[in-house]
């Protein structure tokens, strides 16, 4: 039981260090890396459901929520003040990369889609 | 040293390469004339062209038989006047007749423009030389001379030196003699196979053809065929070895060659071949020999020595330097007494040579090979049939047999039992137990008639004796399981037995097998039509039903909804939206970017999507770059 109280202590702790100390613009990003995490997991789980017929719609639709998910995740970590000194890019750059790379992941995904 | 490794080098090569060339063997065969003969009367019974004509009437000419004079008149109906060939064919069928006079006004212009053409091939201009003799036309003999010249200039073939030939034989002897000095580089020019036969290229007609010419060239000069013994034999072995021929054209040079070399003016090759069965035992004692020419005549008297007989097996020389007596008066007839106590059973090779008695140009005396086998009896010694227990190795029930004499009351056998049989083979010459090619016992089920043979094996030795075992059970599926009445033969043969047996030991054996009855596999059936395949296509994949994907599409979307929320939570800054033609354009070109992907996925293909994309990305890439400049300079400005 302690245990489990020092887990949940902790965890709220987290929570509220991340509210305070995260900006807005991390935070935006932040839901919406939760939400390609959701759109991901239904897919997932879709397709334990009901087998994996056809394979390559299950496998598009999975890696675009995946690459949507390192791309975000990318940008986060570019946009993030706290790593200024190993990046040396400019936010709009990082945003532009952004673009760029979904513009070519959703051509493939869609190539792939069937 | 090394001149005297020199010298040893070249006196014994040429000693090695004499020895060498010196066996041919020489199993020549008599040549099959009646072969031919009906070849000729078959063609003669109707006829579809003249060059037919000419070779049978020729050819069974040749062979002794005259032929009617009623086919003249085939021959004038056939023949076509404005061809060479045609008229070369009719005239020398004509000849072959006693009374057939052509038309030698039709004939006349053609021979002579031939002659004087240009283009004649030097087998029109024999057919032209040779038509005008044949028709008593002159020949301007120094004119075909110079055309031969210019021919053998510009045609080398082997074919064209052989009509060269035949023209040369029809002018005077001494244009015949200079083509009769060419035969030598014309035989050089032959093609030699296995060293054992000389052949040209264009097979038995054109060698025939060339052959002939040789002797004809020869005849007219007047002087003798000069070619080498070897050769002329390998020659020989190459038309002996033609029993059917094709073609009338082929089967009368054929039969002009073997009269050729058949003949006593030229170098004859003998013909030795066997004539008694090649069996030999106490019964046929003596070998029997025939020595005649290719074209089966008698050729005077002859000492023929068996020089050796060799066993095939090891080698063993039997007879050694032992004359043949003659048998006929004619003496084409040898025979050389062979059996005896000493020799054995086995395969012999017999070594003759001949030593003419009377004046001839002969050739192929040596190397003459027989081949004979001796047989001797056998008798079948100490038989038993043993039925012994499976279980109960002591209890056996023996069965003593001789041959031919069966087990004259009925056997029964069960799974329990298993049958053994064993038995030696004595030959009766030399009291020893012999090995044979062939041991077998077979079972025939009365009913079916189905046969079932197992193998009798000897033991090793120098006693064998054979034995052979079927045991019920585990041999029942031999018999399919078939319990049944069976006879029981027991079978033994051998090349080199007089007599083989196929001895009946018992009529009625009752087999009872454990299991039930297996059917036969019916071998008649097995190409009966199998079963049709129908081609399946591969089934669909199974797919969920289709409620399930639409409540999982809609599940799908429903972050969608917690996203939007969570953003407004957190408060997301449209107001920092700028505005302007820039921002416009940017989000305009961004949606059409999306937009292109949905149509990709409907409607397009990756080549015009990829055009698409350049198209719309141009705009994107502008309207983005501005508006981030636009929000740079934004930040700049608060910092």
């Amino acid at each position: 039981m302690s245990q489990l109280g020092q887990v949940v202590g902790i965890l709220r702790k987290l929570n509220d260090e991340y509210q305070m100390s995260t900006p807005k613009k991390l935070k935006l990003i932040d839901a919406y890396l939760v939400y390609v995490l959701l759109t991901g997991i239904i897919q997932f789980v879709y397709c334990l459901l009901v087998g994996t017929f056809p394979f390559n719609s299950f496998l598009s639709g999975f890696i675009s929520t995946v690459g949507s998910f390192i791309l975000a995740a990318s940008l986060r970590i570019q946009l993030n003040k706290a790593n200024q000194s190993t990046f040396n890019v400019s936010p709009e750059r990082a945003f532009a990369d952004f673009v760029f790379a979904h513009v070519i992941l959703h051509l493939v995904v869609m190539n792939f889609i069937g | 040293m090394y001149r005297s490794f020199m010298m040893i080098i070249f006196i014994l090569l040429p000693i090695y390469s004499w020895c060498a060339t010196s066996t041919v063997a020489t199993n020549l065969y008599p040549a099959n004339l009646n072969g031919l003969k009906s070849q000729f009367q078959t063609a003669m019974k109707s006829f579809s062209d003249v060059a037919s004509i000419h070779y049978s009437l020729a050819g069974i000419k040749e062979l002794g038989v005259q032929p009617p004079d009623t086919y003249c008149n085939d021959i004038k109906k056939l023949v076509d006047k404005t061809n060479i060939e045609s008229i070369y064919h009719a005239t020398e069928a004509a000849k072959t007749l006693t009374n057939c006079n052509l038309p030698v006004e039709d004939y006349r212009s053609k021979i002579s423009s031939t002659i004087q053409s240009d283009k004649s091939t030097t087998a029109e201009i024999y057919y032209a030389v040779r038509s005008s003799i044949n028709l008593g036309l002159n020949i301007d003999e120094s004119l075909i001379e110079k055309r031969l010249n210019t021919l053998a200039k510009t045609d080398d073939s082997i074919l064209s030196q052989g009509y060269a030939l035949l023209t040369g034989a029809q002018l005077s002897p001494a244009i015949a003699k200079y083509y009769a000095d060419t035969i030598n580089d014309l035989v050089q020019q032959a093609d030699e196979i296995d060293g054992r036969i000389l052949q040209y290229e264009g097979g038995i007609s054109t060698t025939g053809l060339i052959f002939n010419a040789f002797y004809e060239v020869a005849e007219k000069a007047g002087t003798s065929i000069k070619i080498d013994p070897k050769q002329l034999l390998k020659f020989a072995n190459y038309f002996s070895t033609k029993r059917h021929v094709a073609t009338l054209r082929s089967a009368y040079y054929l039969t002009k060659a073997f009269k050729y070399i058949s003949d006593n003016k030229n170098s004859m090759p003998i013909v030795v071949t066997r004539v008694s069965s090649s069996e030999v035992n106490a019964q046929n004692p003596s070998v029997l020999v025939s020595v005649t020419n290719l074209f089966g005549q008698p050729v005077g008297e002859m000492i023929v020595t068996a020089e050796s007989a060799k066993r095939n097996e090891d080698g063993v020389v039997v007879i050694s330097k032992q004359k043949l007596t003659s048998k006929s008066s004619d003496f084409t007839v040898y025979e050389l007494p062979f059996y005896d106590k000493k020799i054995s059973r086995g395969f012999y090779t017999i070594h003759l040579t001949l030593t003419p008695q009377t004046d001839g140009k002969f050739i192929g005396l040596t190397d003459h090979t027989i081949d004979v086998k001796v047989t001797s009896e056998v008798t079948l010694e100490n038989v038993e049939l043993n039925i012994v227990d499976r279980d109960n190795a002591a209890q056996i029930k023996t069965y003593k047999l001789t041959y031919p004499n069966g087990l004259s009351n009925n056997l029964e056998m069960d799974y329990h039992q298993k049958l053994i049989i064993k038995f030696q083979v004595k030959d009766k010459q030399t009291d020893e137990f012999i090995r044979v090619q062939q041991a077998f016992l077979r079972f025939t089920n009365k009913q079916s008639n189905k046969e079932i043979i197992y193998l009798a094996e000897a033991t090793s030795g120098s006693n064998p004796q054979y034995k052979v075992e079927v045991d019920l059970t585990t041999n029942a599926n031999d018999f399919r399981h078939q319990s049944d009445a069976y006879e029981l033969v027991l079978l033994v043969g051998d090349a080199l037995l007089q007599k083989a047996f196929s001895w009946k030991l018992t009529d009625n054996i009752q087999l009872s097998f454990h299991d039930d009855n297996v059917p036969d596999i019916d071998h008649l059936n097995i190409y009966s039509a199998k079963p049709e395949i129908i081609h399946q296509f591969r089934e669909a994949e199974k797919r969920p039903p289709a409620i399930v994907s639409l409540v999982f599409s809609g599940l799908t979307l429903l972050p969608l909804l917690i996203l939007l929320i969570s953003w407004l939570k957190l408060g997301f800054n449209l107001s920092g939206l700028p505005l302007g033609l820039s921002p416009l354009g940017f989000h305009i070109s961004h949606g059409a970017a999306f937009a292109l992907m949905y149509f990709y996925w409907k409607y397009l293909d990756m080549f015009q999507t990829m055009r698409y994309l350049a198209l719309v990305s141009i705009p994107l890439f502008l309207f983005g770059h501005r508006v981030l400049a636009i929000l740079a300079a934004r930040r700049e400005k608060k910092v």
